[in-house]
């Protein structure tokens, strides 16, 4: 191993310990009476509550309909998983230190075979929960249903929508998990360089980034800036936060105002616009390159259409005006829109 | 360039242009005004500018205040609110001698209850404004509100009885109102029994009570029933007038844990009651008179004085000696509500862990009882075949149906408590046609007449149960929250969310042109038959018996006659009888002494108010007007003198010459010495 995998290894290995600060897991239980929210939080070696009495709630409500308490301390794997990720840590950093090839082979072999285990196990005490209801003393009983929360994604039990998504922790251990490939990558090659590891780590870091840029002129959606409905993709702009929820626009001229309103600089959130040379692809809007054409009608009447900076120079010669950058454009669309009081009241980005 | 995008580009130019007026400032000015147009449409539509009135008055339950709030509909706008079980210092209502005797039970008094269904009466099945009837949960108890005063007139215990839930709904003509007894206890001389004896002693009773005169509330007759808990009630109407519905839970008779154990049961019952056939048996003496004690505690409206009498005994129906007196109507789960619609086909019950809404037939169940259609015979009550009398079920109807009222145009609307809705759908065909989310966990809904054979259906009232985030905070006890909804259309509207006083059971409303008109400006000084009455400031008086002063006071812009008493002792009782003479529309006095271990007096005008005030400790104590009622308001007080016991100090009041010169005796003679 050269001494840049050891030290990817080494650093795969302290990000490990994350998983000890950060919780794992979320499952939250979304419902009208309670608009605060209510969930749990699955850590490394216990289930607590979003907020401080929800697991006690959860409980509470989950009397209803036969389910058994959800008791941290009844759930063996939770002091098992500790030892489990710090004996991972463990080996992961003797493995640096040695920096023997086959021992980071065990290294990810372990991971995986630990991760895989430990989803199914997760999987299984769902479905015990779920499944496992005592219907004897059951107070509601809807015929055929079961309380199963879902692995990963959202599911309506009852009046509650339940959503599970891992959580930072598991983030951590995924990204963890990457380095330790870097490692793997640039072990691999004698030869590697800087260059090469960078590459690595950079996917592995696009691993973990919020998700990019989707469709948005899909199902009457409507511009979260103007409120109209999307229609024509082509002009459009979107607006993913660190968490990855979507604003979507009909127009470039209302991401920028919506950007210029709610000041979302700063807090890892991105900004898209559609290429209007290539449908269906986005650039962001730091790279675009502008050009406001009255020749495209775009539907807030800026007329402002967006290409990828390598774009083909036939295509953006094609639209008629010059061409500017994203900071332009924000203080065109500033000059234009900024100062009228009539702006509707777009929505706080979550942050 | 290729056709197709030369193509393209003609077409996008040409909408372009035909477009661009209406959007080229679309982000600057038109969305927003049409955002606040919509907005605007709706606020229109509960704004009452000032100077108007509402549409409608309703009625909401103060539930654990023991109260009536009186709300403008569609404003939302507080207009009142009626004391009724609760002591009520804000006006003196429990605290003055003439009120106190209204909240007089075998148990005593008892100042404070948990009132939940307020309840209209009715002229041939349509409310007429005359009188409110609600209903005491804790201590059972049946209330008439007069509608020309707003107040509180006529109490009635019920006996034989805990946890008066399924109280006070009306027969179409009044001529009853109901109370049925939530939780079952042992009855008769035999209480004191093992709890674990519930089964063998623990009963049920439904009371009829006779409703259509005022001051004469009575019990015509009870029916003894199985120990289940009897939760809510509603008359049949039109072909099924003459039957009563009562839904029942906790057929599993259990005695602890009843959230569980009384959730066994798939089917639980509403019990048909045959009142017809109940009045035949006590004609012809099938009904045993039963020794039970209770108050009716009725206000005269003349002396506006309440007095207190006890009951003995009360007639009672068991089922075994009167057939075709009860049926039990198996319906699932745990019914909550039981509700007839307008045309009194229909009899629809919550069942609040059901996972459909049951709807009964009347024709069906008719002709099962002509039939036989048993499954079984529980205490002598038949338990007709569900099947039998089933006009259908309302397939998923969301989470946790509690309540239905209906339109009047063949819809019904269900309130679900879990999954916080209000679902309509249609009779007959039983599908949904559309669903309201409330915020949150909506208990009771009403539409003005909602209950009745002619629902006035403009608007639903959602009573939510749980409040949350829908106002400003006020800390961890907030108000509770009602929401309008409009139902004129084919799609439910939101159109107002209003906090409300402790918590709405359920509500009645009436057009306001029933009853605006008929209500009281003042009451006539002439009239005023209570004995202390002072008509005019010459007829004040001071007068002592023994230990007890009497004073007879007056209250008028801006000043009290007498206003300067001395020779009061300490350890006297003194008794102010306070008349407000004023005759004129919404001038109010209030009298209030400094010290006093009661409330105040609010007086309306021609009315007679006594305060009893017992000093502990000799001094000068001011007493004044509570009420602003004029421009010298803040004069209008005066002064008591209290001297030790057994002090040479002379009763002695600035009373008129001429009430000295009319008033005889010794405490007369001490009386005209004048101030010393």
């Amino acid at each position: 191993m050269t001494k840049l995998s050891r030290t990817l290894l080494a650093a795969a290995s302290v990000l490990l310990l994350g998983a000890f600060v950060l919780p794992l897991w979320r499952i939250d239980l979304l419902a009208p009476q309670y608009p605060e929210g209510l969930g749990m939080l699955i850590r490394i070696n216990t289930v607590t509550g979003i907020k401080p009495n929800d697991l006690a709630n959860i409980n509470g409500l989950n009397h209803y309909i036969g389910m058994k308490p959800i008791e941290p301390d009844a759930i063996p794997e939770l002091r098992i998983m500790p030892w489990v990720v710090g004996g991972l840590a463990a080996f992961g950093l003797l493995a640096a230190a040695l920096g023997a090839r086959k021992l980071l082979y065990g290294w990810l072999g372990g991971f995986v075979t630990l991760a895989i285990v430990g989803l199914i196990d997760f999987w299984r005490w769902e479905y015990d929960y779920g499944h496992n209801i005592d219907f004897e003393h059951a107070i509601i009983k809807v015929p055929g249903m079961t309380y199963q929360p879902p692995l990963i994604g959202t599911k309506q039990l009852l009046n509650f929508t339940a959503a599970s998504w891992p959580a930072l922790g598991t983030v951590c251990l995924g990204v963890a998990f990457a380095l330790g490939v870097a490692a793997l990558v640039v072990a691999r090659r004698r030869g590697a360089n800087v260059k090469r590891a960078s590459v690595a780590m950079a996917v592995a870091v696009a691993a973990c980034a919020p998700p990019g840029p989707q469709a948005i002129a899909d199902k009457g959606r409507s511009c979260d800036y103007c409120r109209m409905t999307i229609s024509d993709e082509r002009f459009g702009g979107q607006l993913i936060t660190r968490k990855g929820k979507v604003y979507a626009f009909d127009a470039i001229e209302c991401l920028a105002s919506y950007y210029l309103q709610n000041g979302v600089a700063g807090d890892g959130s991105s900004l898209w616009v559609a290429d209007f040379a290539n449908p269906g692809h986005w650039v962001e809007a730091k790279d675009a390159l502008f050009v406001r054409d009255d020749a495209h009608q775009s539907p807030m009447g800026l007329n402002l259409v967006a290409f990828s900076p390598d774009a083909d120079k036939a295509a953006i010669g094609q639209a008629q005006g010059t061409t500017m950058r994203w900071q332009v454009v924000l203080a065109l669309v500033q000059n234009q829109h900024g100062t009228s009081p009539d702006h509707p009241e777009a929505p706080g980005v979550a942050r | 360039m290729s056709p197709l995008q030369l193509n393209r580009r003609v077409v996008m130019s040409a909408v372009g242009v035909a477009a661009a007026a209406g959007l080229v400032f679309a982000c600057q000015t038109t969305r927003p005004k049409t955002t606040n147009l919509a907005a605007g449409d709706v606020a229109s539509k509960v704004y009452i500018a000032p100077g108007q009135y509402d549409e409608f008055y309703s009625f909401l339950s103060g539930g654990f205040s023991g109260q009536i709030a009186v709300y403008g509909l569609p404003s939302g706008r507080l207009l009142k609110v009626i004391p009724v079980f609760s002591q009520n210092p804000e006006n003196g209502y429990g605290y003055n001698d003439e009120s106190k005797e209204m909240l007089q039970t075998t148990f005593g008094s008892v100042p404070w209850d948990d009132s939940h269904h307020p309840e209209l009466s009715q002229t041939d099945g349509i409310p007429d404004g005359r009188w409110l009837f609600i209903n005491a949960n804790n201590t059972p108890r049946v209330a008439r509100i007069d509608l020309t005063r707003f107040e509180t007139d006529e109490i009635l215990q019920i006996p034989n009885a805990a946890g008066g839930h399924a109280s006070p709904f009306t027969t179409p003509n009044t001529k009853y109102i109901v109370s049925a007894t939530r939780f079952s206890v042992p009855i008769g001389a035999k209480r004191d029994v093992p709890i674990a004896s519930y089964k063998e002693n623990f009963k049920g009773t439904l009371s009829f009570i006779t409703a259509d005169q005022p001051g004469k509330m009575d019990i015509a007759f009870q029916i003894l029933m199985p120990g289940y808990n009897y939760d809510l009630g509603h008359a049949g109407k039109g072909p099924s007038e003459g039957w009563f519905f009562f839904t029942s839970y906790n057929s599993e008779e259990a005695y602890t844990k009843l959230e569980v154990n009384a959730s066994q049961n798939d089917k639980d019952y509403v019990a048909a009651v045959n009142y017809k056939k109940a009045e035949e048996c006590v004609a012809s003496g099938k009904a045993k008179p039963m020794p039970a004690t209770y108050y009716h505690n009725y206000t005269d409206p003349k002396s506006r004085i309440a007095t207190a009498e006890k009951k003995t005994s009360v007639k009672v129906i068991d089922p075994r000696d009167c057939e075709g007196v009860v049926y039990y109507l198996p319906t699932p789960k745990s019914p909550h509500g039981v509700d007839v619609d307008p045309t009194g086909e229909y009899i629809v019950a919550g069942g609040k862990l059901a996972t459909v809404i049951p709807v009964h037939s009347f024709t069906k169940l008719t002709k099962a009882i002509e039939a036989k259609q048993f499954d079984s015979t529980i205490d002598g009550i038949p338990v007709l075949k569900y099947d039998a009398i089933l006009a259908g079920e309302v397939q998923k109807p969301g989470l946790g149906p509690l309540h239905t009222e209906f339109d009047g145009r063949g819809n019904a609307y269900t309130s679900m408590f879990i999954s916080s809705e209000v679902v309509k759908w249609k009779l007959g065909t039983w599908e949904v046609l559309d669903r309201m989310p409330v915020y949150y966990s909506i208990g009771h809904l009403m539409i003005p007449g909602g209950d009745s054979k002619k629902p006035w259906g403009k608007y639903l009232l959602a009573m939510n149960k749980i409040t949350k985030d829908r106002y400003l905070p006020t800390g961890p006890e907030m108000a509770q929250s009602a929401q309008l909804i409009d139902i004129s259309g084919d799609k439910m509207k939101m159109l107002l969310d209003f906090p409300t006083i402790g918590e709405p059971h359920y509500a009645q409303a009436i057009p306001a042109s029933i009853i605006k008109e008929r209500s009281l400006k003042f009451h006539n000084l002439a009239e005023n038959g209570n004995p202390h009455a002072v008509r005019a400031e010459s007829e004040t008086s001071i007068s002592r018996t023994g230990k007890t002063v009497h004073v007879g006071m007056v209250a008028i812009r801006s000043h009290f006659a007498p206003d300067n008493i001395e020779g009061v002792q300490v350890g006297d009782t003194v008794k102010f009888h306070v008349t407000n003479i004023e005759q004129d529309w919404d001038i109010l006095h209030g009298f209030a002494v400094l010290g006093a271990n009661t409330s105040e007096l609010i007086l309306q005008p021609g009315e007679t108010r006594t305060l009893t005030w017992v000093p502990k400790e000799e001094g000068i104590y001011p007493f004044y007007c509570t009420d602003f009622c004029s421009a010298l308001h803040q004069e209008m007080s005066g002064y008591i003198r209290v001297s030790p016991a057994g002090s040479a100090v002379a009763l002695v009041a600035n009373i008129s010459p001429k009430a000295r010169a009319q008033m005889t005796g010794g405490a007369a003679a001490s009386a005209t010495k004048g101030s010393k």
